[in-house]
């Protein structure tokens, strides 16, 4: 056994520390606007931070942790980073009107209306 | 090319979630990622796919930069831009370049039209003021709106 595991070991874990603080971190601050006031772009731009780079600072922190586990770590990880972009790509699409939207018109009454 | 890639990238996910490197359960993956159905359309060129591939993955650390920037940036100011976008054929290419505009904290894409016929990325972008600029007297700062 090499007299310099023992010492990376206790350096892995201390990293996989930071990571996980740091992963704390970047939630609470990306979480916090969303409780203010703000535009809504502004608070998707700042969750990205939590939900994002933040959790992949965790997965990487239990990546330090639990090496036996890679593959999944590495899995959850790719799928975080690509899923939760495009999520948050698809919220500040969603929250734009259509380019052209037709004009409205209001061909039938509502059920509730025709209850009356 | 693109055919490749996406056999490729299927045989990793099938890999990583078997966490199984014998030579059957490869060949299963290889089975599954050259059977399970694949898009149709042009044929993706190689060039502007790698070129997007590296940005998407220089996105990354890019992404932690912009965040610090944030955190310790004070008070920020929103801009909406207009970037050139790759053709929209190209399916691979605009989803890494999303990816890597929508990864970093700073711009975020908001679609996809076309000004005088070319394809362009609609982006809101949100960054710390320039320090200079943080004195300055109030109606000067461009404003936002959702």
């Amino acid at each position: 056994m090499s007299p310099l595991l023992p010492a990376i070991q206790a350096l892995s874990g201390h990293v996989s520390l930071l990571l996980l603080g740091a992963g704390l971190l970047l939630w609470f601050w990306g979480t916090w606007p969303l409780l203010e006031g703000g535009s809504y772009l502004g608070r998707l731009h700042k969750l990205s931070v939590s939900d994002t780079l933040g959790s992949a600072l965790m997965l990487l922190g239990l990546l330090l942790r639990i090496p036996g586990q890679w593959p999944l770590l590495a899995l959850a990880l790719l799928g975080l980073i690509v899923w939760n972009t495009i999520f948050g790509y698809v919220l500040a699409s969603c929250s734009l009107p259509p380019p052209h939207e037709p004009p409205r018109e209001r061909t039938a009454p509502h059920r509730s209306d025709r209850s009356r | 090319m693109g055919f490749l890639l996406s056999c490729l990238l299927r045989l990793l996910l099938w890999y990583l979630l078997t966490a199984d490197s014998s030579a059957v359960n490869l060949l299963i993956g290889v089975a599954l990622a050259l059977l399970l159905p694949h898009a149709e359309g042009p044929r993706q060129p190689l060039g502007p796919l790698l070129r997007a591939l590296w940005q998407a993955l220089v996105a990354v650390p890019q992404a932690y930069g912009e965040a610090l920037a944030l955190i310790g940036g004070g008070r920020e100011q929103e801009r909406w831009l207009e970037l050139p976008a790759s053709a929209p054929s190209q399916r691979l290419v605009i989803f890494l370049e999303v990816l890597a505009i929508t990864l970093t904290p700073f711009t975020l894409v908001l679609g996809l039209s076309r000004v005088d016929g070319r394809p362009i990325y609609r982006i809101h972008q949100l960054r710390p003021m320039p320090r200079h600029s943080r004195t300055a007297p109030k109606g000067t700062t461009p404003s936002s709106e959702d």
